[in-house]
């Protein structure tokens, strides 16, 4: 049995010990919080025996394992530095650092001292994306053309909100501060089909509403496009657009596939077999009966626990857990994770969050 | 003298504010979150001139604001509270801010602090509802098994027991049932549940506790204001209440046919044993809504005795009839 430790008892926290709480060989011993209240009522509420206000104090007294990390993001590398000192594998909240030179440094850090890292990508191993990969590997779209990954957001939602009612929030301390929070979300499903590894990037930003007065001039629309030898790329942050949808859509030279990350479903679109009129008359019943049996094998995954919007983050950490056990390489590449936080700075190079831009 | 009123865009916060400013007070201070709507306040500071009303932006959650907010004045109400939303945000909110302002108002020149709690503070699960439930009841000993705002709120009693608090500083905490009388029609949860429409009436038939928003506003002037009421915590609950079928058939003659399925206790037990059930095997993907704990505590039907405050000079301004009456005239139109 594992025995996990956990930093930060917010909102990405409690996500954490839900999951945690569902693996059958890893037990959370203590959680830890820079307000003790904080620590105090999550150790309640989660049935947790520890909790601490010192994350040192924790480190020595509990010896994790695994030590998550989900505090705000400028404190992610030192707590993360000071847990591989300690000996743990670490966890951690996107994203992983405030930019590419922190990500590397850490990185290295983790390969001198021989512990695992992993980063809190929740949706590349949501079930629609693991689906995705076998269709691939299948050949089913064919090669890859061209993908779009689109990600809406709620700004009076439980993330949005407290950044627009509090100008000390730790999201404004970002260097693309709303945006900067969730583009790894964005980005990593792009990078799986971009191998390139300085893609051409074209990205803007923008405020669309200035709510909250000043204190909180921050873009909050941004479309990025990228181009890489074989593979092009759009990524879409809106706060405005509804509903608030996330998605996927892979274009490829057979087929493209569109995964909705809200419905949890999973449609290929196809070029008609009939021919002519009958050819589109066909389509909508060809879609239709696409997304019903989408629909229906989501009946499946809810009886087997598999349908909430997390469980993704749940098959992350049983793999990262299992990659300890037996140690194997971790489940996300950390290629891969360096090449989100070079595309996050280049991005944010371009359209720099200080600089309030209208459309 | 100034008077610092937090959680004053709230609907509580209004009628509070309504209420000092119709009994003649001045020197009222409003701690407010920037990127918050403030147009009742402005509409009040219209109505009572200008200076009636210092706005003073900041976060209970930032000891720089709370300090500030603090300074130099003589009384707090606090009603500042997180009603929905993650549970870790309406800890950061509600608990983290109200240790904030214990601790600057602990440190400050402030007489009196009022403190507006909740009913739903007692443990009552194995209490018998023929019991009147008086303020020498037990603070929830495992409000973890309760929702977040009922967690929330004993946490932040349970600061207020625990601080050491200076001995000039009085210490007023006050317990309203489920409030009403706002514009907005609403079904008291105490009721039962609304899901996609319709109500589920759970538990038990007999009197609401509800409390109506001018007179808990009034309690709260009386608490913060009158030199008769001493530290430590009162029940605030309209007197003559309508029992939940009475409260349910008004609302569905005067405001909306609400389709209704009433389960009795024994029935609302059984449905929560299965949600527990249903929680456990499937996870977050079946949000635990009903444990046979919370019903235990909140659908059986308590009763709660108002004699301490009232002991202390308080009466209730708006009797009952009128203030459904009102509300239910408002909802109307």
């Amino acid at each position: 049995m594992l025995k996990i430790a956990l930093v930060g008892c917010g909102k990405a926290g409690e996500n954490h010990a839900r999951e945690i709480s569902m693996l059958p060989d890893a037990t959370l011993v203590a959680v830890c919080d820079v307000e003790p209240l904080m620590a105090e009522q999550f150790a309640a509420r989660f049935g947790v025996k520890g909790h601490y206000a010192e994350f040192l104090q924790m480190l020595s007294r509990e010896r994790p394992d695994v030590v998550h990390i989900a505090t705000p993001p400028q404190s992610h590398v030192p707590l993360a530095m000071a847990a591989l000192n300690a000996g743990c594998h670490v966890v951690i909240e996107k994203p992983l650092a405030l930019n590419h030179r922190a990500a590397e440094a850490l990185v290295r850090h983790a390969l001198r001292l021989q512990r695992k890292l992993t980063i809190a990508h929740s949706y590349h191993f949501d079930p629609i994306c693991r689906l995705m990969r076998e269709m691939l590997d299948d050949g089913v779209i064919g090669e890859p053309v061209h993908v779009e990954s689109f990600m809406g957001y709620a700004l009076d939602g439980n993330f949005g909100l407290p950044v627009f009612t509090d100008a000390g929030h730790w999201v404004h301390g970002l260097p693309g501060k709303l945006a900067h929070n969730v583009i790894d979300h964005l980005l990593n499903k792009v990078t799986e089909f971009l191998p390139d590894d300085r893609p051409h990037i074209s990205a803007h930003a923008w405020q669309r509403d200035l709510r909250g007065g000043d204190a909180f001039a921050m873009p909050d629309e941004m479309r990025i496009m990228l181009k890489g030898a074989r593979v092009s790329a759009y990524a879409t942050f809106s706060a405005h657009a509804r509903p608030v949808s996330h998605y996927l859509t892979v274009f490829g030279t057979r087929n493209t596939l569109h995964l909705d990350f809200v419905a949890g479903t999973l449609t290929r679109r196809s070029t008609p077999s009939l021919p002519g009129v009958f050819g589109r008359l066909s389509c909508g019943f060809d879609q239709a009966r696409k997304h019903a049996q989408s629909a229906t094998s989501n009946v499946g995954r809810f009886v087997r626990g598999e349908y909430d919007q997390m469980s993704g983050l749940r098959y992350l950490f049983a793999r990262f857990y299992e990659c300890i056990r037996e140690s194997t390489n971790p489940p996300i590449p950390y290629a891969d994770i360096l090449r989100v936080s070079a595309l996050v700075d280049e991005v944010f190079a371009q359209c720099p969050a200080q600089r309030r831009q209208t459309a | 003298m100034i008077t610092l009123v937090t959680g004053a865009t709230g609907r509580l916060g209004h009628a509070v504010l309504e209420c000092l400013l119709d009994s003649g007070t001045r020197g009222i201070r409003c701690l407010v979150r920037p990127g918050i709507a403030r147009t009742q306040l402005h509409a009040l500071q219209e109505k009572h001139g200008k200076g009636s009303i210092e706005i003073v932006h900041g976060n209970l959650t930032q000891r720089r604001d709370v300090a500030r907010a603090v300074h130099g004045v003589d009384r707090v109400i606090h009603l500042a509270a997180s009603m929905r939303g993650a549970p870790a945000d309406m800890f950061l909110n509600t608990v983290v801010g109200s240790k904030n302002l214990f601790d600057a108002v602990n440190r400050s020149q402030v007489r009196r602090i009022v403190v507006a709690s909740t009913l739903s503070v007692y443990e009552l699960h194995d209490t018998s509802p023929r019991q009147l439930i008086d303020e020498s009841a037990t603070l929830e000993r495992h409000p973890e098994w309760r929702d977040a705002y009922t967690h929330t709120k004993v946490v932040q009693e349970q600061l207020l027991h625990r601080a050491p608090l200076r001995e000039s500083l009085s210490c007023v905490v006050l317990r309203p049932g489920p409030l009403y009388g706002s514009a907005t029609p609403v079904l008291p949860a105490r009721l039962g549940l609304q899901l996609s429409g319709c109500l589920l009436q759970l538990g038990a038939t007999a009197a609401l506790p509800l409390t109506h928003l001018a007179n808990c506003a009034d309690a709260i002037r009386f608490a913060a204001f009158d030199d008769r009421i001493a530290s430590g915590a009162y029940n605030v609950v309209d007197d003559e209440l309508p029992t939940a079928n009475e409260f349910l058939a008004r609302y569905r003659a005067t405001v909306n046919r609400i389709p209704t399925l009433r389960l009795p206790l024994a029935a609302t037990l059984m449905l929560a044993r299965l949600n527990e059930r249903s929680h456990k095997r499937w996870g977050a993907q079946v949000p635990q809504i009903l444990t046979s704990y919370r019903v235990r505590n909140l659908w059986r039907g308590h009763q709660y005795a108002t004699d301490r405050l009232k002991s202390a000079g308080w009466s209730q301004p708006l009797a009952t009839r009128d203030a459904l009456n009102t509300a239910f005239s408002a909802w109307r139109t």
